[in-house]
């Protein structure tokens, strides 16, 4: 057989894929093309083939005919694609942002293992949960398909109206509220000279007792004031630039912050509780506090996101 | 298409002014409605072709005699298609060196080949009064 011949005739097998009908599909392309060779050329050669193949199509145009009527995922599921992938990656970010605060390895089954990184390992490992999630999406939507059933998938909506978030993020801020904050923030800064600590076991008139070690005293309370300070310092700053930036930057600092404070060991940090396990309690309030921010993060993320799509498309979006 | 094209860059420099009717034939690509609408008429040609025994190459230069011109490419798939829905048979016929898929069209086959023509005459006479409508306007 022709070299030429038998190449398009691999190339198209390629793209064929396994089907059973495969070698049937080859055989009857090959007749054609010879005998078109034959009949409208006079003879087989090498010549008259190429011209016949050229005129056949590409190998995968030819390949695509045959498989009009098989998808690998029904076009009606591109929504659901990109929706199902977006929740997903919601989480599965937040889970991953909270994993790397503690500095912690997670491992929710059966699909989800978040290692345990630095941050700098994390630069890599974001974008991998995203593909992560789109190819494990897409897998289950293949089977979906194939199955070849009527199957109505649920369709979650989301309760939160993003368009009216984003909206309400740029409203102006508020001197008073502002004030009120600073006047509170003033509140703890004074606590904090004054007893060197922010938390405390008891708050008898006799004396107050801190519930950390001195040392670990300074560390949380300052690391808690950095926290609020960034908020309010966020807030200021929205009185000069109303942008979602102004949020992100500020979720990003927050964190920062936390994630250094968590990965600080202080010996012997928090003294003897004789109610209950204070440490459990201190663990859960971080945990509490990070995954508040990492979704306040996501949020920025998603407001932003929509606002450059919003751009790019100018057209409502629910 | 590069004919197309080149004629549009005349066209937009101004040194071809084309009347309107040659604009619209110039910048409009009917092939892919041509492909679309071919679909559905193909397939009853085929059913009506395959009345007695044929093989892919003799229908494409049957059609051609009668002045149709299709994709070598299209037919193909479009015989596998109807032959996994029982409208024609297939049978391998090796007694020659090349061997040939002959093809013939089954009882199922013309049952659905003479609902499709109905169809296809009923379209038609829907098209023909609607034109007709238009031209009264």
């Amino acid at each position: 057989m022709s070299e030429k011949l038998e190449n398009y005739l691999e190339e198209i097998s390629r793209y064929l894929g396994t089907g059973k009908e495969k070698q049937e599909i080859l055989t009857e392309i090959k007749s054609h093309i010879m005998e078109k060779a034959e009949q409208e050329y006079g003879e087989m050669t090498e010549s008259s083939l190429a011209k016949v193949i050229d005129s056949y199509g590409s190998p995968r145009r030819v390949a695509e005919k045959y498989m009009d009527d098989q998808q690998i995922i029904a076009p009606a599921f591109k929504g659901h694609l990109l929706r199902y992938t977006a929740l997903l990656f919601f989480v599965h970010l937040a889970l991953a942002v909270v994993a790397l605060i503690f500095k912690t390895q997670l491992l929710i089954l059966p699909f989800f293992y978040i290692p345990e990184m630095d941050n700098f390992q994390a630069l890599f490992y974001f974008p991998m949960i995203f593909i992560y999630d789109l190819g494990l999406v897409g897998i289950i939507l293949y089977f979906v398909t194939q199955s070849g059933k009527n199957i109505r998938l649920p369709w979650p909506r989301f309760k939160l109206n993003w368009q009216k978030m984003a909206d309400s993020q740029q409203k102006k801020p508020k001197v008073f509220l502002f004030m009120l904050m600073l006047m509170g923030y003033l509140a703890f800064v004074y606590v904090y000279v004054r007893y060197s600590t922010l938390f405390f076991k008891s708050l008898n008139p006799g004396g107050v007792e801190a519930l950390f070690s001195p040392e670990a005293s300074r560390w949380y309370s300052l690391a808690l004031l950095s926290i609020l300070g960034a908020g309010i310092f966020a807030y200021l700053v929205k009185f000069f630039i109303r942008s979602e930036w102004v949020n992100l930057l500020r979720s990003a600092a927050q964190l920062v912050i936390l994630g250094i404070v968590i990965n600080r060991p202080i010996e012997n940090a928090i003294r003897e509780f004789i109610y209950f396990d204070i440490h459990l309690v201190a663990d859960l309030i971080i945990a509490l506090i990070a995954l508040i921010l990492a979704i306040d993060f996501m949020k920025s993320l998603i407001i932003l996101g929509i606002k450059a799509f919003k751009k790019k498309v100018s057209c409502p979006i629910d | 298409m590069t004919y197309r094209v080149s004629y549009s860059i005349y066209i937009l420099h101004g040194i071809y002014q084309p009347k309107t009717e040659e604009v619209v034939r110039m910048t409009i690509d009917i092939s892919p409605f041509e492909t679309e609408m071919n679909r559905g008429f193909l397939q009853v040609l085929v059913l009506v072709l395959l009345e007695t025994d044929m093989y892919g190459y003799s229908m494409v230069k049957q059609l051609e005699e009668k002045g149709y011109g299709l994709e070598e490419n299209t037919l193909y798939p479009l015989l596998r298609r109807l032959e996994k829905k029982g409208l024609i048979k297939g049978k391998w016929d090796i007694r020659e060196d090349r061997p040939r898929k002959f093809y013939v069209i089954t009882k199922m086959g013309r049952d659905v080949r003479a609902q499709l023509l109905k169809i296809g005459q009923r379209q038609n006479e829907i098209l023909n009064r609607l034109l007709k409508e238009n031209q009264n306007v």
